[in-house]
Parts: C-alpha cells; structure tokens; sequence
C-alpha cells in the first residue's frame, strides 16, 4: 500500500493515511519536526529529526515503528539535525547541522561513519542522487552542493583535494528551501528553490544553471513531474505555480517566464509537496494543517487529510510491503521479528574505541532462490557413462559381482555335468563289465 | 504424440521394454545403457504425471493410475533385489519418479520410499554406485518434499534419521565417488530441513572439515563439501554461528596462507591479517572442524584448501541467511589484498631462503588462488551491497593496482566484470574516480593486436578459456633446480607485463568493451570530459574494425567446443553495444563518428545473423531520437555558460582545472559580486544604477579584449546562428560564413587556437591562456577535451560577442547580458534593461537553427 505520512513544526504527531482508500492509519505521537526532518528508512520504520524551537541548540532524533505509536528510540546527535534522509535501502541515514556540518551514520549499527563541514551556515535540505551514490545539500547561505559519498569515505582522496564537493552552485542569493532531483543519472536536472523567489534547474553533467524561474512570491516546496515536463512550486503565496521544463512556454505567461500555471485552493501557504507517480497525484500541505491530493491532469482536489492545526511541513509518499495496523501484527508475529526490532540510538560522536566494529558491517545477506534440482537423471547418465568406459572401481566392483555369480552358476553347471558323465561312466562300465562277464563265460 | 490416451499405453511398454524382469539376469550392456533414454522419454511425455490438463475422463486416469502402480511395483521389487546392478536401476528410477510423480503419489508414499532407500545406505554395505544411487535418490525426495510446506515436520522427523548414515559415512568410509552422493544427500537436508541437523551441528562441521582439509580429493567434490559447510550455519540459523563460522574459515585459509607464502612475502603481512582476525583481547576460536587437522605434504600447496575454503566464503556471503549478521568486511579484504599482491617475485630479503623449487611451485599455483580471491572480491560486493559504500575506496585501490599488473585473460576478465559491478553497484559517484583507470586498461587492450589476427579461426581463441592450467607449464620453463635464484627472480613480472601488448585475446577484448559500455551508460555524463572523445574513437574503431571482413556466424560450429564457437560473433556484438552507448550517452558536442556508425548498423540489419541484425534494427531506432531530438532543450544559458564571464561555468572550469585559469579569478570575482547584487536588488533602482556603472566599467575592459574589426566582420554575417552546437560555431566562425554544420574531427580542434589567435591578437586572456595550452593541443592530436576548454572559453568570448550582435547591435556588452540573465527582472535601467526581458526568450531560442535566422537589425529593433 502507499501511505502518506506527514509532520509538523508543532506537536501534531505523525500523520498516516492510506492514499488509496484515504482511510486515517496510526498516528505517531510527540512530533515535532523541522521542515525536511521527516523520513522512512527502507520501508522499515519512521524517523525524524526533532526541533521544538527553530533556534534551540540542541535537539533529538525518534524512530517508531510502523505499527506502534510510541517512539520507540531516541538518539541525541552533537548539535540539533534540521533535515533527514536515509538512502533507499535504508542502510544510511544522513543529517544537515545547524552549524553546516553534515553527519552520515549507519542504521544497523547506529555508528557515526563520517561528519564533515558542508556549508558555512545550517543545512536547510539534503537530497540523495538516483542511485544514492550522491548526495545533494542546500543551506542558509544559498549554496546547494553535490557530494560523492564515495569521494567522503575516501581518506586517501581527500587529502589531495582541495574541496570535497563535486559541485558547487552559488547563484541562490537566500535560503535554499527545497531541493529535488529529476530522471537520468549522471544526467539528471537537480531544481532548488529558495527564499529570492527563485527556483532553478541545475544540470549535474555540465555542473552549471540550465534555468532559472521567478516566481510572484516565495517558494518552499518544489515537486518535480516524473517526466520532467514540468515541475510544481508551492509558494507562500497559497498557490501552487506549475512552471515548465520540457513544456512549451508562451512569453506572455501571467506569472512570469516559463510558469505555465497555477493550483489554488487555498490562501495559507503550501509548506511542502509530495508527487505520487503511481496515481499521478500530487500531495501539498499547508499552513492550515491540511494535505490536499489534487490530480494533475484535471488539476481539481480529489482528497484532503486533515493533519492538525499547525502548519504541516513534511509530506513523505512510502510505498510499505505490507498493510498496517493491527492485522499485520497479528498474522506475522515471529516472521518479522527481525523487522519489527528497531536498530540501536544513533551515536552522538565518531566512536574510534570500538575499532573492531570498523571492520565489520551488519548486513542483511541477499535473499536467493535456490531452485529444486533433482540429481538423479545426471547421475544415471554419469554412472552410465562410467559403466560404458568399464574404468572406474565402482563399476569394477559390480562387474566383479556379477562374473562371481557367472561364475558360480558354472561352477554349479559343472557339478551337475559331472554328475551326468559319472552316471553314464558308471553305467558304460558296468555295461562293459557285464559282457566281458558274459564273454568269459562263453569262453569258459 | 499430444493423445493423453497414448501416456498409460507407453509407460506400460516402457516397463515391457527396459525393466529387467525379476528372475531375468540383468545384461548390463545392453539394457542398462538405454536408461537414459527411458528416463528422457518419460520427462518429455510427462508419463508418471496423473495429469492432464484436458481430459478428465475417469476411465483414463484409471488406466493411467494403474500403470504408474505397475511402474512402482516393479521399481520396489527391483529394489528389493539382492542383485546390485537390479537394485542399481531401481534405485535411480525411483529418484526420477520422485521428481516427477504427481504430489497426491508423492505425498501418499513418499514415507515408504524413503524407508527403502534407507535399508541401502545403512550397513551391510552394498556396492558404490548403489550407495551412490541411494544417497542421490534421497536427496531428490527430500528436494521434492520441501516443497510442500504441510509436511515440513514430519520432513524434519524423517530427515533426522538419514544424518547419522551420512554421518558415520563420511567419517568411515574412504571412497571419494561415495561422500559426493553423501555430500548431494547433506546439501539437501541442511538447505531444506535445516532443524534436522541441528543437534548434530558440531558433528557434521567436523566430518565435513576433515574432508577439506585433508585436501587430496578432486576439486568437484571438495567444492560440493565446501557448499554444504556453507549452508551449515543454517541449521542454527542464529546471528552467532553464521560469523563464527566465517572467523573459523578465515582464520584456517589464513594459516594457510601463512606456511604457503613463507619466504615470498613479507612476515609483518600475516601478523596484520591475524590482528583483523582475531582483535587483540578476544579468544580465539576453536580451529575449523573442532580439532586441528596436520594435512598436506610439504611438496605441494594447500591450493585445494584454500580455494575451497574461499568458495566456502563466497557461497557464505551469497546465500541467503534468516537474520541480519555481521561480516568481517575488513579481514576478508586483507585476504583478498594479501593473495593478489603476492606474485611469485621475491622480495630481496628473502632470497637466500627460497629455493627455485618453492618458487616455482607457488607461481604454478598462483593463477588458481588469484582466481579465487577475485571470486570472493564479487561475492563480497554481492553479499554487502550498498553497505559497502565506506570500505569502496580501498576496494577500488585494490582492483587498480591489481588491474596495472594482471595479464592471465582468465583474471583480466574477472577483474573487468568486478569493476562492472563496482559502477552498477555504486553509481555515478565512483565512476568519476574509477574512470581514468577503466580507460588506460581498456584502451591498451582494444589497441593491442590480437583479434584481428585470429578472427578467421575462432578456435584459436581457445586458450584464452584454458589459460589457468597453461600458466603451470609456461612458468615450469624457468626449470632449472640448481640454478642460482638471482638470475630469475625477474622473470615472472616481465614476461607478464609484456604479454598485455603482444596479444590479447578476443574475450578479454569483450569484456574490455562491456566494461567501457557500462562506463559510458553509468559516468558519461559527469565529468568526461577528459576522455570522452578518445573513446568514442576507440570504440568507433573498435567496432569497425569487427566488423570489416563480414559477420560472424553466431550458430555454434558443431566440430567445435561449444565456447569458441561463437566469440568472434559476441565480440561484434559487444563491440557495437557499446559503440551504441557512446552514440547515445549524454554528451557536450555531436557524436563525432554518428554518420559512420549508421552505416555499420545499417549494413548489419541487412547482412548479418539474426541477433546482431536485431540489434542494428533496434540502434537505428535508438538513434533516431538523437537524430530528431523531441525534448524541447531546457537549458536557457547555453550560450552564457560557454562565456568567460558567466560565473558558473567558469567555477565549475575552476572546479576541475584549477591553476590553468589564475588568470580569470580577479574578473571572476568582481563577475560574481555583481551577479548576486543583482539577484538581490529585485527593487532596488539605485543598486540597479550602481550596478550599471560597475558594468559599464567592465565593459571597457572587455572592450579593450575584442577588436573592433572583428566585431564588424561579425555582424555582416547574417546566417552564422545555427547556435545548436559551440563547436559547431568555433569552426563556423574562422570558416566560410555559411558553412553547414560540420562534423568536428580531430584536426579541426588542433587547428582551432591559431585561428583564434588571428582573429584575435589583441586579448590578452586569451593570448595566455593559449600559451598554457595550445603547446599541448599541437603534440596530442587526440584533441582531448580538457586541452580544448581554455581555447573553447576564449572563442566563446567571440561567441558572445557575435550572440550580441543579434540582440543589440548598438552595445557591445557581454556583461550586461549575464547579469540580466542571472535575474531577469531587472526593472527599468538605461541600455542593457531594454533588452532585458527579451534576452531570455532570445537566448533561448538560440538553441532552434531555424528561428534566429532572423536578420539581425529586426531583432534589435523589435526590443
């Protein structure tokens, strides 16, 4: 099923809802997350950061599991972590600092790997590449940067460079508030929005701005259309701007150069976006608590999720194995056990004490199917084979058995032959004894 | 043949046929030898199924039913038979029927059936291929009978009773043939009645260690053993034994290891191996099979061992496991390091203390252990996954250095196929790295000769397969047992290295054009710049020059072993797949080689074997879409970002040639400030004129870089715009003015900065940067990216100019444009602001050949 599950700056908990069938799932309690702070780790449980006051200085990270609405692991990191993301298996989860650093730590182990000073000022959005060998970063100070994870765990290579980043755009004047990236690779577009009203498109190949679009007002949520036609910017404006990428775009547009468009349901601003590719639905959520599914191609709303009062600023589309809720539980109780337990708290510091634990890694090994084979016409064919060639001992051996039974049934043929000669000896010779008897008597 | 009524008719004159009659003496010459074909005709025609789809006539599943009972009676009193050659074909067939009868039969008797074949494998013993046929038949049932989860416990229960037979077997008896069919029964138990063996857990790991460690049997059965070890920890399925189980493999291939390599590497190695093994202040386990084993002859290595000691690891960490486990990545990595660094060179320490002997009989033995340790490098990036990200680094090191040295093809194509997996796996962010090395292997064995030579006689290819065993005997020519080791302690390496440029064979050739095909489909795109063109080349050569004398045959040759067949058919394959790839992978200019490769493709569609013909067809059609480009371009700065002055393009320049562009940070710095002032100042009239100032200053530096007479050349030309491609323009703009859209050739980059310098001789930025640059432009005639950049950003500046000339022809002004660019909401300011808003929707339709062909004067008067 796809769950639509969504947070908010103020303690609303976690909303879950089934985008299907729009019924409300669990609510995760004692949220209260910074915008982008929101993220499910490999399908396999919740976590988010959490803020209660934009400018405290410290702050903690929760899991829950999908079918208990306590958290149930609370990690204290170094300084409070704004926004959250974990790869797409979940092995990693990646945090933005608010003093710029960005800390990546291993989800069976709960082990700091690597902590790193990204930007000179917090970190506002992280985003992983496609095949999350790459990892976006957007921060207070308008810079949006692109790492290669494996360029950060390579302690040979970083000593001979002079920056760790394999890309950075410095164009953004404001805030960075939201960064997606689209389809291809190596060749995808990266967009960011930020706080100078502007959202621009970035190629990853060619490292520099493709375009850039100026929005009536400032944008805080982009979602990108899955065949990059075009991309959806939810302004504080109320209104969500559809501007083009691959879409034709007439000069004279309302809005400005290359916005095509506009969703409006609503005067509060769009906090964040979500794009559903499998129903084409694209999920805002907004200051007034609401989450509102709009179908892109009649643009009218076709469902709305009452979250809280407060704004909600995190939206996240999961696509679970499984339905939730108390069923589930139920019918599986020890097949998942491994699944239902919940990894150790993240560690606050890189632990170098425990080197052991550098050596190794937890790992889920690979599911394989071993297909049934059957054995037994190869090895026919293979004992066939060696009884043909007459070379091997066991072959031998069954040969030597048979030609021991050969040999006894001639021995017995023997026996009874010689039974038969000695009887018709016995009687020749008496035949013969008997005429010379006779003769004798006739000479006599 | 389809009549179902026919199936009963023919099991029953099957039975007539081919099952000896009970009181009848088997004659194993003749009757024996036609099971095979008693066993294929009954697979093919589904004889003992019960079971068909189409008919559900009772009367003949009646008749059906009772020939299979007819058909078992016979196998059973077979079995019973006291002659062992009788008892021989029961006991196979049976295996076959339980493979193939209907589940209601096998569910119904399978119990008795397993009863039977208990009665041959326990003592008095019967003949070897009985108990052979025994064990294998029951591992078939239990294979059968894991398929039906209803049973598992009473699998369990009976599974139970054959582990101490196989048990006791593998224990006492001493012949080979018998502990293979043993080893096919133990596979089966622990991969489906895992519970069964649980309490014998101990038991069974010491049999099966003994066995392997003992290492005087042949391979195919120590790597059957080796599996069934591997599988083992199944039985307890616990997160413990599993890594238990690997510390006790690894710390027994690397006692191994330790006494094979005396003397040819040096001691602290294995001291550090150890150390990852075991950390200091933990207890060592128990050694592999609860006793320490004392094996093998000094003579000779325990090659055997350790490589089926490494399948083990590698089956290990590719076979599912029931719970998360924790792998000792690191150590398995040392392993993996420590046998490839090792090469039969002596390090000069040791000579005194190895022999020639010893030498050589390592060398002979090293080709099969570097084989492995590549085999366990892939089941390491298999088994890990995306978990592997934080040791990636020293893998890739590993591999490189691995990859300069190796020259046995066997190896040079595992190493290829691990470096494949390395950029599937790990994406874009390696390939960035891993590229150059990619590159330099993958060039040097496409250029090498090779397959030209043997493409007429594929069979030629033939020791490519067969070059481990060949290696034993080349190295053995250094025979010579009382020589002085001084004189050879050389040899190895350099007969080795040379061999990489004499020949290569066609195989490794192919998986040198995989590897590059998935470096191009995964690494393109990001910062290729500095090999791109090369390897278009290189594969455009490549793949026509496999393509010149016809096509292969792709039907295997029937005189020939089935590998070498068709080689010469998958090479032209590869080699087009790939030329493919660097058609349609992501790049900055045109394929240079497109018109080329069209031709290659059409020709194949039309002459060649039908897969290769497919694959034209289908890159043709791929191709069309680069032909016809339907996406709209997004890019709307395309010609800004080529500009000196834009500053994205000129940090990302910075990015990746730092130190060849000093010359640009003073102008770049100022460019940026005024950039992000203007982003900033949306209504700001006064920074907006402060801004113009600053600008208007720039202008006259940039005034003073460009002629005044080149400009006016510029602007009587009217159709220079077909701005779809820079180089394109580079070529168009010291060329004839309507020149068409060329096609780049190498020639035409090496020439390019001296024109440049013609047109113009009064820059001073780009008088420098070509005194940087084009020294090593005129001695590469490959023309490489990196070389043409500085040129390309200086001709870009004329580029500029000339894109000015469209927009404006009274100012002169490139960097009003950028800035006007950067925000394009400029309000009111003097000059450039007129222009402003139009800029955008100029600039990009640039991009379109055929809507800038307007006359320039009605675009600036349009403003």
């Amino acid at each position: 099923m796809n769950a639509v599950i969504a947070s908010s700056s103020i303690d609303g908990g976690i909303g879950c809802w089934d985008l299907q069938t729009g019924a409300e799932q669990l609510r995760y309690k004692t949220c209260a997350s910074p915008p982008h702070g929101l993220t499910s780790v490999g399908c396999r449980f919740l976590a988010c950061s959490q803020l209660r006051d934009p400018s405290a200085t410290s702050g903690h990270l929760l899991y829950w599991s999908w079918s208990k609405p306590q958290a149930q692991v609370k990690s204290f990191p170094a300084e409070p972590i704004k926004p959250l993301i974990a790869n797409s298996d979940g092995t990693y989860i990646v945090g933005g600092g608010s003093s710029g650093d960005i800390y990546i730590w291993e989800v069976a182990t709960g082990r700091l790997l690597k902590k790193w000073h990204a930007h000179y000022r917090a970190i506002t959005c992280l985003v992983f590449s496609e095949d999350d060998s790459l990892l976006i970063s957007g921060s207070e100070d308008g810079c949006v940067r692109v790492w290669s994870l494996f360029m950060i765990f390579d302690d040979v290579r970083r000593q001979q460079v002079s920056h760790l980043y394999e890309y950075s755009f410095t164009e953004h004047t404001l805030r960075v508030t939201d960064i997606v990236i689209g389809y291809g690779g190596g060749n995808a577009i990266i967009l960011s929005a930020s706080e100078d009203r502007t959202c621009k498109v970035w190629s990853l190949s060619k490292g520099r701005l493709l375009r850039n679009v100026v929005f009536p007002s400032i944008i805080d949520a982009i979602a990108i259309d899955p065949g990059e036609h075009v991309f959806y910017a939810g302004s504080r404006d109320g209104k969500i701007y559809i501007a083009a990428l691959n879409a034709e775009s007439s000069p004279s547009d309302n809005y400005g150069l290359h916005i095509i468009g506009s969703l409006t349901d609503q005067s509060k601003p769009v906090t964040c976006l979500a794009y559903s590719a499998e129903g084409n639905l694209l999920l805002s959520g907004s200051e007034d608590g609401m989450i509102r599914v709009w179908d892109v191609k009649t643009q009218n709303i076709t469902r709305m999720f009452r979250h809280s009062k407060g704004p909600v600023n995190n939206i996240v589309i999961v696509r679970l194995p499984y339905p939730l809720g108390r069923a589930e539980s139920k019918s599986q109780p020890s097949s998942r056990k491994h699944e239902l337990s919940l990894p150790p708290p993240l560690e606050k510091y890189a632990n170098s004490t425990d080197e052991d634990m550098d050596n190794k890694a937890i790992v889920m090994l690979p599911d394989t199917i071993d297909l049934p084979s059957y054995l037994s016409s190869q090895l026919i064919n293979d004992h066939i084979k060696q009884l043909q060639q007459q070379g091997s001992s066991a072959v031998a051996e069954m040969e030597v058995k048979r030609l021991k039974a050969d040999c006894q049934r001639s021995v017995d043929m023997f026996q009874q032959l010689r039974k038969v000669y000695d009887n018709l000896q016995e009687f020749c010779v008496n035949e013969l004894l008997d005429e010379q008897t006779m003769e004798g008597s006739k000479g006599n | 043949m389809y009549d179902v009524g026919l199936k009963p008719v023919m099991l029953r004159s099957l039975i007539r046929q081919y099952l000896p009659a009970e009181n009848h003496p088997l004659n194993l010459n003749n009757s024996c030898f036609e099971l095979p074909s008693l066993v294929s005709i009954l697979q093919t025609h589904c004889l003992l199924s019960e079971l068909d789809s189409q008919s559900i006539d009772p009367k003949l599943i009646n008749t059906w039913k009772s020939a299979v009972d007819d058909w078992l009676s016979c196998l059973l009193s077979l079995l019973s038979s006291d002659m062992s050659d009788k008892c021989w074909v029961g006991i196979c067939l049976l295996g076959v029927t339980c493979q193939e009868c209907s589940n209601q039969r096998f569910l119904s008797s399978y119990s008795v059936w397993l009863n039977k074949l208990l009665s041959h494998i326990q003592p008095p013993a019967d003949s070897q291929l009985v108990k052979i046929a025994s064990y294998t038949s029951l591992a078939d049932l239990l294979t059968r009978l894991a398929r039906f989860p209803e049973v598992k416990k009473d699998g369990n229960l009976l599974a139970g009773k054959l582990v101490q037979p196989v048990l006791k077997l593998l224990n006492e008896d001493n012949v080979e043939a018998v502990w293979e069919g043993a080893a096919n029964l133990l596979y089966a138990l622990i991969a489906f009645f895992p519970a069964s063996i649980h309490h014998y857990y101990d038991k069974v790991e010491a049999a099966i260690a003994s066995k392997i460690l003992s290492g005087k049997y042949r391979s195919k059965t120590l790597k059957k053993l080796g599996y069934c070890l591997a599988l083992l920890p199944k039985a307890k399925g616990d997160k413990d034994s599993w890594s238990l189980m690997m510390q006790k493999i690894l710390i027994s291939i690397n006692d191994h290891l330790n006494e094979a390599f005396q003397g040819v590497e040096e001691e602290a190695k294995s001291d550090e191996a150890r150390r990852l093994l075991v950390p200091p202040g933990k207890d060592l386990p128990l050694p592999l099979g609860g006793a320490s084993f004392k094996g093998t002859s000094s003579e000779r290595l325990p090659t055997a061992i350790m490589s089926t000691l490494m399948f083990c690891c590698c089956k290990m960490l590719t076979s599912s496991y029931p719970v998360q486990v924790t792998v000792p990545v690191r150590s398995m990595l040392a392993l993996v390091e420590r046998l490839l660094r090792v090469d039969g060179s002596l390090p000069h320490t040791m000579l005194p203390f190895m022999t020639s002997v010893q030498q050589e009989l390592i060398c002979s033995e090293l080709p099969v252990l570097h084989a492995y340790s590549l085999e366990l490098l892939i089941a390491i990036i298999k088994g890990m996954r995306r978990q592997l990200l934080p040791h990636s680094a020293y893998i890739v090191r590993v591999v490189t250095r691995y990859f300069k040295r190796c020259s046995l093809p066997e190896l040079r194509i595992k190493l290829y196929s691990i470096i494949r997996m390395l950029l599937v796996s790990m994406g874009v962010g390696i390939a960035i790295y891993l590229a150059p090395d990619v590159i330099e292997n993958a060039s040097n064995d496409l250029n090498s000769l090779g397959g030209e030579d043997t493409e007429t006689s594929p069979a030629n290819t033939g020791p490519a397969t067969g070059a481990l065993p060949q290696l034993g005997n080349r190295k053995r020519k250094h025979d010579a047992k009382t020589g002085s080791l001084e004189e050879k302690q050389d040899a190895p390496s350099p007969k080795g290295e040379s061999n990489t440029h004499q020949m290569t064979p066609i195989t490794v050739k192919i998986a040198a054009l995989d590897t590059l095909e998935v470096l191009l489909t995964v690494g393109a795109a990001s910062k290729s710049e500095s090999w791109r063109s090369s390897i278009d080349s290189l594969l455009m050569k490549t793949a026509i020059n496999s393509c010149k004398r016809g096509w292969g045959n792709l039907e295997s040759n029937i005189f020939l072993p089935h590998e070498s067949a068709s080689v010469w058919a998958d090479f032209q394959f590869s080699s087009l797949r790939a030329l493919l790839t660097s058609f349609l992978a992501p790049a900055r200019v045109r394929p240079a080689y497109l018109s080329q490769g069209l031709e290659l493709f059409r020709r194949g569609k039309q002459e060649a074997g039908m897969k290769l013909a497919q694959f034209c067809a289908y890159a043709l059609f791929a191709l069309e879409v680069l032909i016809h480009p339907r996406a709209l371009p997004l890019d709307d700065f395309y010609s800004a970002c080529h500009k000196s002055t834009d500053g994205a393009s000129n940090r990302f320049l910075e990015n990746i040639y730092s130190g060849s562009q000093k010359q640009n940070t003073l102008f770049l710095s100022s460019m940026r400030r005024t950039e992000q002032g203007g982003v900033e100042s949306h209504d700001d009239d006064l920074y907006d004129r402060w801004l113009q100032n600053e600008n208007e200053n720039q202008n006259k530096k940039e005034n003073e870089n460009i002629p005044v007479e080149d400009m006016k050349d510029r602007t009587s030309r009217p159709n220079d715009s077909s701005f779809t491609n820079v180089l394109e323009v580079r070529e168009q703009e010291p060329a004839a003015a309507n020149a068409d859209v060329h096609i780049r050739t190498e020639n035409e980059i090496v020439v390019q900065p001296w024109h440049l310098e013609e047109s113009v001789p009064k820059s001073q930025e780009v008088a420098s940067a070509k005194a940087l640059m084009s020294p090593a432009v005129g001695t590469n005639p490959g023309g490489s990216e990196i070389e043409s950049k500085t040129p390309l950003s200086a001709s870009d500046r004329l580029n500029d100019t000339n894109h000015d000339m469209f927009s404006f022809v009274d100012k002169v002004d490139g960097f009003d444009n950028v800035a006007g660019k950067t925000s394009s909401t400029f309000p009111n300011a003097e000059k450039g602001s007129s222009s402003m808003v139009h800029l955008d929707s100029d600039s990009s339709m640039d991009s379109f050949p055929g809507i800038v062909d307007a006359d320039p004067d009605t675009d600036s008067d349009s403003d």
